[in-house]
């Protein structure tokens, strides 16, 4: 490995390690997902536990539901990447000296991190809750680990684009609909083949395509977004 | 000792308008090693929009800026990332401690984290204060040893110093007199300021 390509590493790695480092001592985003998400999840085993749906539906309604609530815990969580550093105004200390590539890197492993967190938590829960048989659970982990990653790279982006405007809230569920709209589409459509147990081998390679799109779009896009 | 190339900036017909409201408004100037150009002005005359624009943490309307460093031209992109920059809109994270902080900017800088303590040491700040409970002297100080982090060349100073008791003015005039022996320096300030090797005042006009 290069000098340049492992200095470029160890800045994303201090990126990522401060994120967690203040994320520790505040508790914000893990507080504000996690809770969001048990609340939720509650809610929906209350109406379409056990017994709130028909068998033959479940393989299908099931999975919309786990992923439209993930989606949710991390829209109320992930747009603080990016504005937290200009509310605090600690952005200019950053531009001052971090690569924009790296910086980037650094958020959206942080962003991943936090969703894995938050789907370690959540499933067991919806698939204890709802008492739903999972045919193929590698593969329903496999949804999970690409769509999470998807999730936090269309997030990351999104946020950095609404950074430096006003209502960045709304702004985000605006631009992040449409960049999440595929993602979504492919991870229920995944969660739903691991429950029925019915595997289609062109969909994860279509998930990895998104995934691999959204990171490069990330890449590219984000010195442009973050620079003035 | 083997003498550095020298360092110089220079920027021409500066231009910035926010809206219909023009700040900058054709400025000029330029500073070489071992000079400070020292800008005044009335609040609002444009002294930190100035700063900015040759930091390049913003993009004058019109008008040229050029730095060379070590017989380099550097763009904005690079000259963001080369200079030091003290100013009252620079904040750090208040969930960490000083030195964390500073290990942070070193991380990112790619620069060595041996300089923190001797930074810390010119300064009088305790490295294990949380930013957070920083008195605004002391997030001053911060400042400088922030600026100062990676032996920058090329310093850009707003207001530095704004908030610092007599100690901690006189910590960090000798830290910009040590710095002016191989580097150069921008000084903004409302009024003068006693400054060592000031060769240029630029008057910005309110």
């Amino acid at each position: 490995m290069s000098h340049t390509t492992s200095s470029w590493l160890a800045e994303a790695f201090a990126v990522f390690a401060k994120e967690w480092r203040t994320e520790f001592r505040t508790r914000y985003a893990l507080n504000t997902l996690g809770l969001f998400a048990i609340t939720s999840l509650v809610v929906v085993s209350i109406s379409l536990g056990p017994l709130g749906a028909a068998t033959a539906e479940r393989t299908t309604v099931m999975p919309v539901l786990l992923w439209v609530l993930l989606l949710f815990a991390v829209a109320a969580g992930l747009p603080r990447a990016f504005v937290h550093e200009e509310e605090s105004r600690t952005a200019t200390a950053l531009r001052l000296s971090a690569t924009p590539s790296a910086l980037f890197t650094g958020k959206l492993l942080y962003s991943w991190t936090v969703v894995l967190a938050l789907e370690l938590i959540v499933t067991p829960l919806f698939v204890a809750m709802m008492h739903l048989p999972v045919a193929n659970p590698g593969l329903l982990a496999l949804a999970l680990v690409l769509g999470g990653y998807g999730l936090a790279a269309g997030g990351t982006l999104v946020a950095a684009i609404i950074a430096q405007a006003r209502s960045s809230g709304t702004l985000f569920s605006v631009l992040a609909l449409p960049v999440l709209l595929p993602l979504l589409v492919l991870a229920i459509e995944l969660s739903r083949a691991a429950i029925a147990g019915d595997f289609v081998p062109v969909v994860p390679r279509q998930l990895l395509l998104y995934d691999a799109s959204v990171t490069v779009a990330g890449l590219l896009l984000f010195p442009a977004v973050w620079n003035p | 000792m083997q003498e550095s190339p020298p360092c110089q900036l220079s920027f021409q017909n500066l231009y910035r308008s926010f809206g219909r409201l023009a700040v900058l408004r054709g400025v000029s100037g330029e500073v070489s090693t071992g000079q400070t150009l020292l800008v005044t002005g009335a609040n609002g005359s444009g002294k930190s929009t100035l700063l900015k624009c040759l930091a390049g943490l913003m993009v004058p309307d019109r008008g040229e800026i050029s730095y060379r460093q070590d017989n380099t031209q550097l763009d904005a992109r690079e000259r963001r990332l080369a200079i030091g920059y003290v100013a009252p809109d620079l904040s750090f994270y208040e969930e960490l401690t000083v030195e964390e902080n500073l290990l942070f900017f070193a991380r990112l800088r790619r620069t060595s984290e041996d300089r923190i303590g001797h930074l810390l040491e010119r300064v009088n700040l305790p490295p294990d204060r949380s930013a957070g409970t920083l008195s605004s002297g002391m997030l001053q100080r911060l400042r400088w040893c922030f600026a100062l982090l990676h032996q920058p060349r090329l310093l850009l100073l707003d207001e530095p110093f704004q908030n610092l008791d007599s100690p901690g003015q006189d910590a960090t005039r000798s830290l910009l007199e040590q710095h002016l022996d191989e580097g150069l320096a921008v000084t903004a300030n409302p009024g003068l300021l006693e400054l060592p090797h000031v060769a240029h005042h630029l008057q910005l006009a309110g």
